[in-house]
């Protein structure tokens, strides 16, 4: 190992892990909405888009990210769709994330024992209070360590965005690998870079986790 | 001890762990103790020879619809394992995993199109060489590209790991570049307009777009010129000189005219010279 070749290298990772994290987290914040909507259509049973987001939901629980990202970006234009590399790591991180992110909230909804809801009801509570004051938190609490969980395992899938040609931290190290064969040097900075990125969310999920779990019933 | 604080703990030992482990294997950079790979005794004795070949580059390294290998650079495999007496596994490789290949022992010999470099040939040894190249830019007809100069500031697309890359990125750092892992991927980009041209070896360049009308090879002669050459795991000398001494015996019989004739002429047709692409005898 060659110290100053980490110290050369180190820009353009730091480069490489702003980009992993840009990409990462809009790709995340998509799929919260995404999986919002559909956690919503699957637990108040609207009829019609229920069955296309049951539909949707094994579509993409079901196939890698890979794949999704080669139809995104070498399927599309053959329909005369050409999305840039970055819209293309964003959409299929959402897509992907989506359905995990439905499965999480539809799974911490129902998770309430109705027995809470009709308990609040029977005090006089309306639907909006109940929903908002007793069943929303235990469910978010109960929906967390999903949730969080998800949050981590997109991070990680971003490490495939390379083959649509995105310069993400996978990218540079292969690259660098590819060029000056240094081999040691980019692969002990790439482990280091996703532990830098990673660790402090990992950590602060479970700060979070154990914030909501208040108002978990029972606990 | 709060979880957080155990969590954080176990983190940095691992990943110290991790680290060390990677720097340790690093120790002494001046020798070749982590390069594993199978003399030429080993190889006739176990009966088999693992060479690296692309999958994906006709007509030099391809598979076809049944999934045999096919192309120039196989025909000579073949004959390799014909006159070393043992079967040939073939081992599919990504232009920047070759060195890698060689270096963990996954192959014994990588026929993939390598052209002989300076930063290459700290890593592996190669042998001599077997083609001339340089490089060649590839456009669509709806913009050629003739002079390196229009590729300022546009996108060029290259595969990573190749001579094309490295050349580029000395010479003309104003092209910006995408990089692509395999060759079919890099083709395919060109196809859907993602970049104004696609650089790689001139003799690729020509073969791909004789094969796809739309396309040209504005630029036939750029950079250097550059050998194409098999290489060895560094130090395996015997399998090395066995195989130097080989590319003799294959020039007295103008092997390679004849490998030319059967996998690369069906493609360049008339357009390419024999003598232009070919060393007999590992000699340019």
């Amino acid at each position: 190992m060659e110290p100053e070749l980490l110290g050369e290298y180190l820009p353009v990772f730091a480069r490489a892990a702003w980009l992993t994290l840009w990409v990462g987290l809009t790709g995340i914040v998509c799929a919260v909405v995404v999986g919002l909507a559909c956690a919503v259509v699957q637990h108040f049973r609207v009829p019609f888009a229920r069955q296309l987001v049951s539909a949707y939901i094994e579509l993409s629980r079901n196939t890698p990210l890979v794949v999704q990202l080669f139809f995104l970006y070498f399927g599309l234009p053959k329909l005369g769709i050409v999305l840039s590399s970055a819209t293309c790591a964003i959409v299929g991180l959402a897509f992907l994330g989506g359905s995990y992110m439905a499965e999480a909230i539809r799974s911490g909804l129902e998770a309430v024992d109705d027995g809470q809801s009709q308990s609040a009801l029977a005090l006089g509570l309306s639907r909006g209070l109940t929903l908002r004051h007793v069943v929303l938190p235990q469910a978010v609490a109960l929906a967390m360590p999903a949730f969080t969980a998800n949050i981590i395992f997109l991070i990680k899938e971003t490490s495939v965005v390379s083959i649509v040609a995105l310069p993400d931290l996978m990218y540079v190290a292969k690259d660098l690998i590819g060029t000056d064969y240094n081999t040691r040097e980019a692969l002990t900075l790439l482990v280091a870079f996703y532990l830098v990125i990673l660790l402090p969310i990992s950590l602060g999920a479970g700060k979070l986790e154990k914030k909501v779990r208040y108002a978990a019933f029972g606990s | 001890m709060s979880t957080t604080l155990k969590r954080l703990a176990i983190g940095a030992v691992t990943s110290a762990l991790l680290l060390g482990g990677l720097a340790g294997c690093g120790g002494n950079p001046s020798s070749n103790s982590s390069n594993s790979f199978n003399t030429l005794e080993q190889i006739q004795a176990a009966g088999t020879v693992k060479i690296g070949v692309f999958f994906d580059k006709a007509p030099f390294g391809s598979q076809d619809s049944t999934g045999t290998f096919v192309g120039y650079d196989i025909v000579y495999g073949e004959r390799i394992g014909q006159d070393l007496g043992v079967e040939v596994e073939w081992v599919p490789v990504e232009a920047a995993s070759r060195v890698a290949f060689l270096e963990t022992g996954k192959v014994d010999i990588i026929l993939a199109n390598f052209t002989v470099t300076a930063e290459r040939a700290e890593k592996v040894d190669f042998l001599n060489p077997y083609l001339k190249v340089s490089l060649g830019v590839v456009s669509p007809e709806s913009g050629v590209i003739t002079d390196i100069s229009q590729l300022s500031g546009k996108d060029v697309i290259v595969v990573k790991g190749t001579t094309a890359e490295t050349y580029l990125e000395a010479n003309n750092p104003e092209i910006k570049l995408t990089k692509f892992e395999q060759y079919t991927e890099a083709t395919s980009a060109l196809l859907d307009g993602r970049g104004a041209a696609w650089v790689t070896d001139n003799t690729e360049a020509l073969a791909w777009s004789l094969q796809n009308p739309g396309f040209t090879t504005g630029i036939t002669t750029l950079g250097p010129q550059d050998t194409i050459a098999g290489a060895v795991t560094k130090g395996n000398t015997t399998l090395l000189k066995w195989l130097n001494d080989e590319l003799v015996t294959l020039g007295t019989e103008n092997f390679f005219h004849k490998d030319f004739d059967l996998t690369l002429k069906p493609v360049y047709g008339d357009a390419v010279s024999p003598d232009d692409l070919v060393v007999e005898g590992g000699k340019v």
